[in-house]
C-alpha cells in the first residue's frame, strides 16, 4: 500500500452553503484534518485551480447544478486543460438524471453521489473519499 | 401512442384511396362511353325498326292504291261487257231510245263513279255511210258523222249517255284521232277490252287528260276467234270515255290516300296529284318514291307513287327520339352521379384533412403542455426539495450540537421538525412520480409475480409477524409499473394494519382476456362510503400523525394501471379485511 506524500486537499465546488457545511461537519466528525477549499461555482473553482491556490494532491468534489459555470461545463473545461485534465473528480449532486450521470462519466469522473440518497450527513461520502485517497495512487502533475 | 407507426400507414393508404376516388378515372369514362354507345345503338335499332315499318307501310299503300285503280278499271270493263251483252242479246239494232233505257236503268253515275259516259261506236264501212245515217236520222234528225275522211271506214260514236255531258261526242268519228283509232282497232283485233292512250275528250271543257275504254262486239253468228275473223266480223265497240281526274275520285280521292299519284302513259301525263288545286297533302320531299309499271288493257301505265304529308304525319314516330332522349338523360345522370360521387369523396378528403390538421394541432398542444407539466413537476419537486434537505440537515445539526443545552420540549419540537420535513420530502417524491406516469411506456416483460412480490415485501419496513403469501405465476406485463403498484399496496396493507400480526395474500386468476390480481389483507378494512375518497390524491384515511403517508399511493396506483387500460377497485366491508383488485388486459408477445 502506497500513501500520498502529502495530505490530500479537497476542493469543494458547491454553491449551497448548507451542503458545504455538511461536508465540513462530516470531515470533523471523522476527525479528518484535510484542507477543504471551497468554491461557490464552477468559474470560481476554475480560477482557484488555475491560480495555483489548490495544492496537489487534490480531489475535487463537484456539484452539477451551479450558476455561472455548472458542473458539466466545468468538467469540460478542466479536461481540455493539460494542467488540470488529470484531476480526480467526484460528482455530488441532487440530479438522478441518467443523462447527467452518463455525461459526467463520459468526462471521466471517479464516482457519482446523489445527495439525498446518502444517509446521515454525507458521512458515507467522506468515508469513501478517505478510503479512496488512502489506497489510490494519484498522478504527479 | 402504442401503435401510432402502424396507424399512420393505414391512414396513409386510406387517404391515397380517397384521393384516387375523388377523380374520374378511365373506368368512369369507359362506363359512360359504353352507356352512350348503348343509347346510340338502341336509338339506331329503334329508328331502323320504325323505318322498316314505314317502308312496309308505303309498299302496302302503293300496292293498295294500284289495286284500287285496277278494281276501278275492272268495274268499268264489266260495264262495257254489260253493254256488249246488251247489244248481243238485242233482237235487232239498238236504237237510241233503247240505249237511253239501258243506261238509265244502269244508273251509270251511281254504279260506275268516275265514268264520264257509256256508249256504242259502230263500225261503218265507207260505202255503208249513207244507209247508216238514214237509219240514225230516223230518231235523231240532226245526227251526222264528223269528221269525214274519204275512202276510210268510219267509227262514229253512235250512242252515248248521259247525253247532257257528252253532247259533243255524238257522231264523232273516233278515227279522226290517232289514239282513239288505234285503240278501237286493237279492241277489234284482240277481242278484248282495250284502252286508248292519253287523249283529251271533246266533252271536257277543261281539256284535262282522259282516255277511252273499248270492248268490241261482233256480228252475230260470225266467228271472231282470230284477227282475220275478227276484222271481218267487227260490228262495233262499246265505249266509255274517262276524264282521268274524275276517275281518281271517290275511294281514290287524294284525301283518302297517304300516297300521291303521278300516272303517265308513254310519257304523257294522265294524272298528277300536283295539278289538283286542293292538294294540301303533297309532300315536297316525299319519304318514299316508287315507280311501278302496270299493264292496263293494252296500255302500260307508269305510276310514280310518292308518300304524301298524311303519310309523313302517320309514320312519324317519336319512339326512337324518346329512346335517344331517355338514353342521353340516363348518360347525363350517370355522369352527374360520377361527378357528385367524386366531389363527395373530394369533400370527404378535405374534411378528413381538416380534421387531421385540427387533431395534429390539438395533439401538438397537448404534447407540449404535457412536456411543460413534466418540466414543471420535475423542477418544482427538485427545487422544493433542495431547501427542504437543508432544513433537515440544519435541524439535525442543532439537535446534535445542542444535545446538552436544549430543554425536552425543544428536543421534541426539533423531532417534529424532522418528521415534517420527511413528510414533505415524501410528498414531493410521490407528486413527482404521479406526474411522471404516462411519460414513459414500459414494455411487457416476463417475470414471476411471487418473486417480485416477495422482493418488494422484504424491502418494506414490516414487523416480523407479518407475512405474505403469493403463488408462483409467470406473467407477461410491464414490470416496473407492477412493482410500483405492488409496493404501494403492500406498504398500505402494512401501514394501516391495526394488529401486531398480519397476513397479506396475493391471488391471481385469468378472467376473459384480463389478468385478475387481488391483494388482500386482514387489516381494519375501508368503509365502503370512503372507497372513492381513498383513491383521491393526497387523501389519507388516517391522520398523518398516526399513519405516515402522502395519500398518493392509491391514486398513483390507479393512474398507473389506467394508463395501461386496466382498472383498480377496492373491496371491503369496512370491518375487517381489504382487497384491492387489479384488472390488467392480457398482452400477447408482439
Amino acid at each position: 500500500m502506497t500513501k500520498q506524500q502529502k495530505e490530500v486537499t479537497l476542493l469543494l465546488i458547491e454553491d449551497d452553503d448548507v451542503d458545504a457545511m455538511s461536508i465540513t461537519r462530516a470531515f470533523k466528525k471523522l476527525c479528518l484534518g484535510n484542507t477543504i477549499i471551497r468554491a461557490t461555482d464552477g468559474l470560481h473553482g476554475l480560477e482557484l485551480l488555475r491560480s495555483g491556490a489548490v495544492p496537489s494532491p487534490y480531489i475535487i468534489l463537484l456539484d452539477l447544478q451551479m450558476p455561472r459555470l455548472n458542473g458539466l461545463e466545468f468538467l469540460e473545461k478542466i479536461r481540455q486543460d493539460p494542467q488540470l485534465d488529470k484531476s480526480i473528480v467526484f460528482v455530488l449532486t441532487t440530479s438522478k438524471s441518467d443523462k447527467d450521470i452518463t455525461a459526467s462519466y463520459q468526462k471521466n469522473i471517479a464516482g457519482y453521489f446523489i445527495k439525498d440518497q446518502v444517509g446521515d450527513g454525507f458521512l458515507d461520502i467522506v468515508k469513501v473519499l478517505k478510503g479512496y485517497w488512502k489506497i489510490v495512487l494519484f498522478s504527479e502533475s | 401512442m402504442k401503435n401510432s407507426a402502424i396507424e399512420v400507414t393505414h391512414a396513409d393508404i386510406k387517404r391515397q384511396k380517397l384521393i384516387a376516388a375523388s377523380r374520374l378515372h378511365d373506368i368512369h369514362w369507359l362506363i359512360l362511353m359504353l352507356s352512350t354507345l348503348l343509347t346510340i345503338g338502341a336509338w339506331y335499332i329503334a329508328s331502323a325498326q320504325v323505318n322498316k315499318r314505314v317502308a312496309e307501310r308505303f309498299e302496302r299503300e302503293s300496292f293498295l292504291v294500284i289495286e284500287l285503280v285496277k278494281e276501278r278499271m275492272q268495274l268499268y270493263e264489266h260495264a262495257l261487257w254489260g253493254a256488249v251483252a246488251h247489244v248481243d242479246a238485242s233482237e235487232g239494232d239498238i236504237t237510241d231510245q233503247q240505249w237511253k233505257n239501258y243506261s238509265n236503268s244502269l244508273r251509270i253515275e251511281q254504279t260506275y263513279p268516275g265514268i264520264n259516259g257509256l256508249g256504242l261506236i259502230y263500225n261503218v264501212k265507207f260505202d255503208q255511210h249513207d244507209s247508216f245515217l238514214l237509219q240514225q236520222q230516223k230518231s235523231r234528225p240532226n245526227f251526222s258523222i264528223h269528221p269525214l275522211y274519204p275512202d276510210q271506214e268510219l267509227w262514229p260514236i253512235t250512242f252515248t249517255e248521259p247525253l247532257l255531258t257528252n253532247k259533243q261526242a255524238v257522231g264523232l268519228n273516233v278515227a279522226f284521232e290517232k289514239n282513239r283509232y288505234l285503240g278501237v282497232k286493237k279492241a277489234r283485233d284482240t277481242g278484248l277490252a282495250q284502252l286508248t292512250g292519253p287523249i283529251t275528250l271533246v266533252q271536257d271543257t277543261k281539256q284535262t287528260p282522259g282516255f277511252l275504254f273499248y270492248a268490241p262486239f261482233y256480228n252475230k253468228g260470225l266467228p271472231h276467234n282470230s284477227i282475220d275473223t275478227r276484222q271481218a266480223s267487227i260490228k262495233g265497240v262499246a265505249y266509255a270515255p274517262f276524264i282521268m281526274s274524275q276517275l281518281i275520285s271517290g275511294t281514290l280521292a287524294a284525301k283518302q290516300r297517304h300516297v300521291s299519284l303521278d300516272i303517265s302513259d308513254e310519257g304523257k301525263s294522265l294524272y298528277n296529284d300536283i295539278n289538283n288545286v286542293d292538294s294540301i297533302e303533297i309532300d315536297a320531299n316525299p319519304l318514299f318514291i316508287k315507280h311501278i309499271y302496270v299493264n292496263f288493257y293494252g296500255r302500260e301505265w307508269k305510276f310514280i307513287v310518292r308518300s304524301n304529308l298524311f303519310f309523313r304525319e302517320a309514320s312519324g314516330s317519336n319512339q326512337p327520339y324518346f329512346i335517344l332522349a331517355g338514353g342521353v338523360i340516363i348518360d347525363l345522370l350517370i355522369l352527374a352521379l360520377f361527378i357528385v360521387l367524386s366531389r363527395a369523396n373530394k369533400q370527404a378528403l378535405i374534411y378528413a384533412d381538416d380534421i387531421t390538421q385540427e387533431l395534429k394541432i390539438g395533439t401538438q398542444r397537448l404534447l407540449s403542455s404535457n412536456q411543460d407539466l413534466e418540466q414543471f413537476a420535475y423542477v418544482a419537486s427538485h427545487d422544493l426539495k433542495s431547501p427542504l434537505n437543508a432544513i433537515k440537515k440544519l435541524a439535525s445539526w442543532i439537535t446534535e450540537d445542542c444535545e446538552s443545552l436544549l430543554p425536552e420540549s425543544s428536543k421534541k419540537h426539533l423531532a417534529l421538525l424532522q418528521s415534517r420535513t420527511n413528510r414533505m420530502n415524501r410528498l414531493l417524491d410521490d407528486l413527482l412520480d404521479y406526474s411522471r406516469i404516462g411519460q414513459h411506456e414500459y414494455k411487457p416483460q416476463e417475470f414471476d409475480l411471487a418473486i417480485i412480490a416477495n422482493d418488494i415485501f422484504s424491502l418494506l419496513d414490516h414487523p416480523t409477524n407479518f407475512n405474505l403469501s403469493v403463488e408462483k405465476q409467470t406473467l407477461l406485463l410491464p414490470r416496473t409499473p407492477i412493482e410500483i403498484i405492488l409496493r404501494n399496496l403492500l406498504s398500505n396493507a402494512v401501514k394501516h394494519h391495526d394488529k401486531p400480526t398480519g397476513h397479506i395474500t396475493i391471488l391471481y386468476k385469468k378472467i376473459n382476456k384480463m389478468h385478475h390480481i387481488s391483494v388482500q389483507d386482514d387489516g381494519p378494512g375501508i368503509p365502503p362510503e370512503l372507497f372513492d375518497k381513498a383513491l383521491e390524491m393526497f387523501q389519507t384515511l388516517r391522520p398523518r400523525d398516526k399513519v405516515e403517508g402522502s395519500g398518493m399511493g392509491l391514486s398513483l396506483s390507479k393512474k398507473t394501471i389506467k394508463y395501461y387500460d386496466g382498472s383498480l377497485t377496492i373491496d371491503s366491508d369496512g370491518v375487517r379485511g381489504t382487497t384491492i383488485v387489479l384488472l390488467w388486459p392480457i398482452t400477447t408477445k408482439i
